[in-house]
């Protein structure tokens, strides 16, 4: 039998996080509840979860510095921020501090729910070892997708967890043609706030970071109408 | 762009305009001394009837008075604009945070109702969900009474309708609609009602008083910390005591937390909603009623005594 799905609900209002308790284990998945940040980061240290449902207004510790401890430890486990502040600033915020996705109170349940599905299926591929080992080298450079570590042409550094994605996606596909709307439909789960053009500048940001001369691509160049192609020879 | 800012604050703004009108004054009498005399001096041996001898000095004052009244009309509308500014200030963080806690109530009934529309539920759990749904209408409708109140030009001319109220049986009635609250963050309510007797207030207001003082025990409380309600006899008075044991309010804020809008700053409030309008509301409210609203706190961390005093 397959397991369930745990999930770590950090809210500090009472009735909401009975409410979402009482939904998300209607759709099959194994809820904790805690009511502050610390608690939060303790639950995450002590169990294993494939999500966290963070609100940012949190006593003791807030949401945005949970969201950035997380991300210290881990660039890839997946949050979903849930905040009554709605401005385009506050979404941006919570984006930065490492948030996957953001919805703002009040929100609509079945709109919760497919979000929840959306990352975790996303969560699920990320997961999936593109190759026999996690770390990726190409000339002589590296991705490790396993901590989001990267040898790029100026050095180490570490790519975000979209920027990780986008290249699995491309890597694992290397030599293949992978269109905008794949990358948007796996990566950024077609959310309606997201453009094409989005795409094009995590491509632009890639490129920086790992070809000789940006404009003018080896690795990962561009299809025209068609989308983006890696190229590269293993050389682990 | 925030040097800029910076560069363009009220205050330095207003230093600015000051220093540009006194090294103007400065220029003026200066000039006035060095050049405009001696022009007199030429002036006077071509044409000597133009001139008396009082009407230098006229001149003279003529143009420092001038700039005094300048100086003093832009320091008047200095003062009102540095009020506005501060007024627009306070107005954007009340919308900023009385809309942030509309949303939690409301993200709550809304929740419930899609449950309830998209889930099979129980009739006991529907039971439930109902009975917390009309929690947070009533919190909903307690913060926009507050809101409304604030809102009032005059608070002083509040209108009351005075009646005799049994005020232990009042406070009963008040907390019997917290139940679920204490139980929900395992609050333990120790009411001693001793002292109580019979009090003329209005019912309504008092109610929004007490409302307020278990709302913020609750909110600025960790859970399961009790709360204890005393009323005691004092010589003309009726002390009613809300003790709790949260994280209390430092000496410097004290004074302040009965301001309106204002809400004290520190790591511990920092992700805890409010308009800054309950303790504001309350203390006139009491005022009205010829009472008094007071707050003693150890400080951080120390929990915080409220005592509501009204005549006997």
């Amino acid at each position: 039998m397959r397991k369930k799905k745990k999930i770590l609900v950090v809210e500090d209002e009472a009735h909401l996080a009975k409410g979402l308790k009482f939904n998300l284990e209607r759709e099959g998945y194994d809820i904790v509840v805690v009511d502050n940040g610390q608690r939060a980061l303790d639950a995450l240290a002590k169990d294993n979860f494939d999500l966290v449902i963070l609100d940012l207004m949190l006593p003791k510790l807030g949401g945005l510095e949970v969201a950035r401890q997380i991300r210290a430890g881990d660039i890839r486990f997946p949050i979903l921020m849930l905040s009554a502040k709605s401005t385009d600033k506050d979404r941006e915020i919570g984006l930065e501090a490492g948030a996957d996705d953001y919805l703002t109170k009040p929100f609509h349940l079945p709109e919760l729910l497919l979000r929840v599905k959306g990352i975790l299926r996303r969560w699920e591929w990320y997961r999936q070892p593109v190759l026999d080992h996690e770390k990726f080298h190409f000339d002589s450079m590296w991705i490790d997708f396993s901590t989001g570590q990267a040898r790029g042409q100026s050095g180490e550094f570490y790519l975000t967890t979209k920027e990780a994605q986008v290249m699995k996606l491309l890597v694992g596909k290397k030599g293949a043609v992978v269109s905008r709307e794949e990358l948007l439909e796996k990566v950024w789960g077609y959310d309606p706030d997201t453009e094409t053009r989005t795409v094009d500048n995590f491509v632009a940001r890639l490129r920086k970071y790992f070809e000789k001369k940006p404009q003018k691509p080896e690795f990962i160049v561009t299809v025209r109408e068609k989308g983006y192609q890696f190229i590269a020879k293993d050389s682990a | 762009m925030n040097k800029l800012r910076t560069l363009f604050h009220p205050i330095f703004v207003f230093v600015g305009v000051q220093v540009a009108w006194i090294g103007l004054m400065v220029i003026w009498v200066y000039w006035y001394f060095k050049n405009n005399l001696k022009l007199e001096e030429f002036a006077e041996k071509l044409r000597p009837e133009i001139f008396d001898s009082e009407f230098t000095w006229v001149i003279l004052l003529e143009g420092s008075f001038l700039m005094l009244i300048i100086l003093a009309g832009v320091y008047v509308i200095f003062v009102y604009w540095n009020k506005q500014a501060r007024l627009n200030r306070l107005q954007s963080n009340f919308v900023s945070s009385v809309s942030h806690e509309l949303k939690s109530p409301l993200a709550s009934i809304q929740l419930y109702l899609e449950t309830m529309k998209y889930q099979k539920v129980s009739s006991r759990d529907a039971g439930d969900f109902v009975e917390t749904m009309l929690t947070d209408t009533a919190r909903l409708s307690g913060l926009i009474d507050n809101i409304l109140e604030s809102s009032k030009a005059d608070p002083k001319a509040m209108r009351l309708q005075f009646q005799p109220v049994e005020i232990g049986e009042f406070l009963k009635e008040v907390v019997e609609a917290y139940k679920r609250q204490f139980e929900e963050r395992n609050c333990r309510l120790q009411l001693d009602l001793d002292g109580a007797g019979v009090l003329k207030v209005d019912k309504r207001a008092l109610r929004m008083v007490f409302n307020n003082l278990i709302g913020n025990a609750l909110r600025y409380s960790p859970v399961g910390a009790p709360l204890t309600i005393e009323v005691r006899n004092r010589k003309k008075y009726c002390d009613i005591h809300f003790i709790d044991q949260g994280i209390g309010i430092e000496k410097k804020d004290q004074k302040k937390v009965f301001k309106k809008f204002y809400r004290a700053q520190n790591v511990d409030t920092q992700n805890i909603e409010g308009a800054g309008l309950g303790l504001f509301i309350s203390r006139e409210i009491l005022k009205n009623h010829k009472g008094r609203l007071t707050v003693e706190s150890g400080g951080r961390g120390k929990g915080t005594r409220f005592t509501v005093s009204l005549p006997r």
